[in-house]
């Protein structure tokens, strides 16, 4: 089986993986990362929402060959302990409520305030359209949205 | 493991059995019970639901299963509350399988705070009690002067204090008291002021398990390639081709069965990790025998309801006066249409199973336990006391989690391999064999005098019964007529509703709201088309129906529910009065209000939705007041979110939600085609409580059933009424 080096949240891994091997099988199954979600494994509902050099990107999309020195960010690398302006907005406006969707909810909304610091509500609802939520947890995901802007340009 | 968990059951039995017991701390995972002496005290468990230890942290055990209703914060909420503790150190588990009655688990009918209310504000207490009385015997003082304050006891005579940690040694060598004082409701300080959901940051740093996520020692991983048509089975099978696939450990098939769950014939493709099984499944080859009810379709059904519709029902079910007299007289009629829908939870159905010779381990989120272990049991011959099941947390249940066929369909892989199994359901399995929300068909009457009165009232409801999928076909219980039998709540003179029953080849399921949602809808629509006809103003003709009418029991039978349409009337008032109705509407906007009881969750609810019309068939909403009466509130910031949600749950549903079936197979295959509300969809909505003092009542499914109506009597006022839901299939679109 052929193997490829990874940079996953700051470390270096190696897996032995197929090469069409979807990298969201590879941080659940292979790297323990359980914290990128499945839910479609067709670009469907952004559950496995990664960020890849810096854009949100559907893991279940990217096949471990094409990941290879690219820098990869998951749930569990956006912070230390849930400090990021996106986890701490997402705190304060209590948005889960199952919480399965949550992580690829705030990897969408990190790369986005990540390029964007002031986007326009247009942007951010196309962006975050990107993400379905079956517990309908929108109406909060705005408000964390914008306690994240205000944050991030204090 | 096992012999843990046998002697921690009979542990438990034994001490909430026994009162007066003692109840040191045993339950220590990993540890053997048996081993530890009882004088090496731990912790203080007073009850199956909460235990304190040394270091005065409490840990509450959950009964209910969590799948995002928030009951892992209400419940410890109510615990901490008589407890007299800082919510914050207050922990939460999971209650382990087998530590609680039989039943007690079972999450779902929007039930949980109504039947653990009173339960954990006694557990409360008499931990509370304990430490009291563990405190006055180290004062060597009488109770009366021992007081509780914020996770200390205080001796009110010379204002001394001792933690709770350091008195549970003593506390749990007392007798365990038969009666308690609950506090007063006006004391509360914990009850009623909002929390955020529990363990809020393991979820937002991807740490929180869902069973999606379990992982056990040699673990495999399974997915499954099922008979399109239900109760099929399987001819051939030629998995040459898959076996290649790298990672592929092993192919297996295994039967269908019959009630409960309708499991469906399948082959399992078992391999060291997902992606290998995914791809595995593709290449399997496969024939089925479909059966002979292999060409049903939802367009034939729904030709069948309509007629169906226009003969007697089926079972009567509920009668007022005599219809008979009036029948045809100054009569109106409508038929509405409901589709079968799906649940539709972001995390796929999963299970993982290890079979050891006679043991049967089980991992998952399960909202009624004891049903599927008790099935299990029976399905595969493994004994009761051999199985072990370990709970998870849930991505979203919504009522698709009540059923268990997953969970059987692991235990018939597991059996087949000597290694513990994950099976996952991709997204399609999920939306092509799930339990559907039941399609469903009305045809309402109504006859009004010739001084403008509603006189005669009639309901025909026509559906695919649940309970033909989980008892069989001879079940004759009208299931579906929640809030259309003796609980209708308009005051109208003759009454008369019935149900006839539709068979049809597709697995049926609860979904959040339930019959309350099919009958509100309706129910909700028809009594605005009345008033129109009658020219009355939709919200003062519902209250003219309402407000003179008491209080009433739904029967005379052991527990009877009862009604209260001046809670109905009050819950429509507070939606009308913060959106405005009095006023006079811009151009083109329109209001539509709806109205209902969720009554054996014992709240009441309602919307008002405001919309602007931008062509004949295009709309925006521009407002959404929602109102709830849930008595007491527990967490009233949970509570705004389950209306949040809710709303956006009931809105995906009016406007898109539809599951259509030909040939006897689900023709949506996922997201793409059965669309959920997106971000950009969601409107803005406001979402007002009754302040009340009732006994509190239910939550999760109340804010569902009132959206679909609300929006449909605003458009029907913008020129066409929408009878057939999803609104989309009469050619709306919105923004």
């Amino acid at each position: 089986m052929p193997s490829f080096s990874l940079h996953v949240n700051n470390k270096d891994y190696t897996v032995e993986a197929e090469a069409d091997m979807p990298l969201l099988w590879v941080l659940r199954d292979l790297l323990d990362l359980t914290g990128t979600k499945y839910g479609c494994g067709v670009a469907s509902c952004g559950a496995c929402t990664v960020m890849m050099d810096g854009n949100a990107v559907y893991s279940c999309q990217r096949t471990v060959g094409s990941c290879v020195n690219k820098k990869i960010i998951t749930i569990e690398g956006l912070s230390e302990n849930g400090t990021h302006p996106v986890q701490k907005a997402w705190q304060q406006a209590a948005v889960p409520q199952c919480g399965y969707c949550q992580p690829g909810q705030m990897m969408t909304a990190a790369a986005l305030l990540g390029k964007n610091k002031r986007p326009s509500d247009e942007v951010i609802s196309s962006e975050m359209s990107k993400n379905l939520c079956r517990c309908g947890t929108y109406h909060r995901i705005k408000e964390a949205m914008h306690i994240a802007i205000e944050e991030i340009n204090k | 493991m096992k012999k843990e968990q046998i002697d921690r059951r009979s542990f438990i039995k034994l001490s909430s059995l026994a009162s007066g017991s003692l109840a040191i701390g045993f339950m220590i995972p990993g540890l053997s019970a048996l081993a530890l002496p009882v004088e090496e005290c731990l912790f203080f468990q007073p009850s199956v639901y909460l235990k304190i230890d040394k270091q005065g942290r409490v840990t509450v055990f959950v009964a209910k299963q969590e799948s995002g209703q928030g009951v892992d914060t209400a419940l410890p909420m109510i615990v901490a509350e008589e407890l007299d503790v800082d919510f914050r150190n207050v922990y939460t588990e999971i209650a382990p399988y087998g530590t609680l009655k039989e039943g007690e688990h079972d999450t779902g009918g929007s039930q949980s705070v109504l039947n653990m209310y009173t339960p954990l504000r006694h557990a409360g207490a008499i931990a509370k009690a304990m430490l009291i009385s563990a405190a006055a015997n180290v004062w060597q003082v009488d109770v009366s002067k021992c007081a509780a304050d914020n996770g200390e006891v205080v001796n009110t005579i010379n204002m001394q204090r001792i933690k709770y940690g350091e008195l549970v040694c003593q506390a749990a060598l007392l007798p365990i008291p038969k009666e308690v004082v609950l506090k007063n409701p006006k004391d509360f300080k914990i009850i009623g002021k909002s929390e955020k959901r529990n363990k809020l940051n393991d979820i937002l740093i991807g740490k929180a398990k869902y069973g999606m996520d379990i992982k056990v020692e040699g673990m495999l991983y399974a997915v499954a390639e099922r008979c399109p048509v239900l109760d099929g089975t399987l001819i051939k099978l030629d998995d040459t081709a898959a076996k290649k696939i790298p990672g592929v450990i092993k192919i297996v098939s295994y039967t269908g069965t019959g009630a409960p769950m309708h499991v469906r014939a399948a082959v399992a493709v078992i391999a060291t990790n997902t992606w290998a099984a995914i791809k595995a499944k593709r290449l399997l080859n496969i024939t089925w025998d479909e059966g002979k009810k292999n060409n049903e379709s939802t367009e034939v059904l729904f030709k069948a309801f309509e007629l169906k519709a226009n003969t007697k029902p089926q079972i009567s079910v509920f009668n007022k006066g005599d219809i008979t007299k009036l029948a045809g007289k100054n009569e109106i009629t409508a038929n509405y249409a409901q589709p079968f829908l799906a649940h539709a939870t972001i995390e796929p159905m999963n299970f993982v199973a290890s079979v050891k010779g006679e043991n049967l381990e089980l991992w998952g989120g399960l909202q009624i336990p004891d049903w599927a272990v008790n099935t299990i049991a029976e399905v595969t011959k493994i004994k009761k006391k051999n199985i072990k099941l370990n709970l998870a947390m849930m991505g979203g249940a919504f009522g698709r989690r009540i059923h268990f066929d997953f969970a059987i369909e692991a235990v018939k892989i597991a059996q087949q391999i000597d290694k513990p199994v994950k099976l996952i359901w991709e997204r399609t399995d999920d939306m092509q064999h799930s339990m559907y929300r039941p399609a469903n068909y009305h045809q309402l009457k109504a006859n009004t005098d010739d001084k403008g009165n509603l006189i005669g009232w009639q309901h025909h409801v026509l559906g695919t019964p649940v309970a033909y999928m989980t008892n069989g076909l001879q079940e004759k219980h009208p299931e579906e007529m929640e809030g259309v039998n003796a609980a209708f709540y308009y005051d109208i003179p003759n009454v008369n509703t019935g149900y006839t029953a539709v068979d049809f080849n597709i697995n049926r399921g609860w979904l959040r709201s339930v019959d309350i949602c099919v009958n509100t809808f309706p129910v909700e629509c028809f009594i605005d088309e009345v008033a129109a006809k009658l020219k009355k103003d939709p919200l003062a003709f519902r209250l003219s129906l309402l407000e003179n009418r008491a209080d009433f029991k739904t029967g005379n039978q052991p527990g009877a529910m009862t009604q209260s349409p001046s809670r109905i009337a009050g819950v429509l008032k507070m939606v009308a009065d913060k959106i405005g109705y009095a006023e006079a509407r811009k151009p083109n906007h329109f209001i539509g209000v709806a109205t209902h009881s969720f009554i054996f969750a014992k709240s009441y609810a309602a919307h008002a939705i405001e919309i602007e019309m931008l062509e004949p068939k295009k709309f925006v909403i521009k407002r959404v007041v929602a109102a709830i009466d849930c008595g007491l509130v527990i967490n009233p910031d949970g509570l705004l979110n389950q209306m949040q949600g809710g709303f956006a749950f009931a809105l995906t549903q009016a406007l898109k939600g539809e599951i259509t079936i030909k040939n006897s197979r689900v023709l949506q295959d996922g997201f793409y085609s059965y669309e959920l509300l997106s971000y950009g969809e969601m409107p803005p909505i406001e979402v007002y409580m009754v302040d009340s003092k009732e006994e509190p009542g239910g939550v999760g499914e109340v804010g569902v059933s009132t959206v679909a109506p609300a929006l449909c009597n605003a458009l029907a006022l913008a020129g066409h009424r929408p009878r057939t839901l999803p609104i989309r299939n009469e050619g709306y679109s919105w923004l």
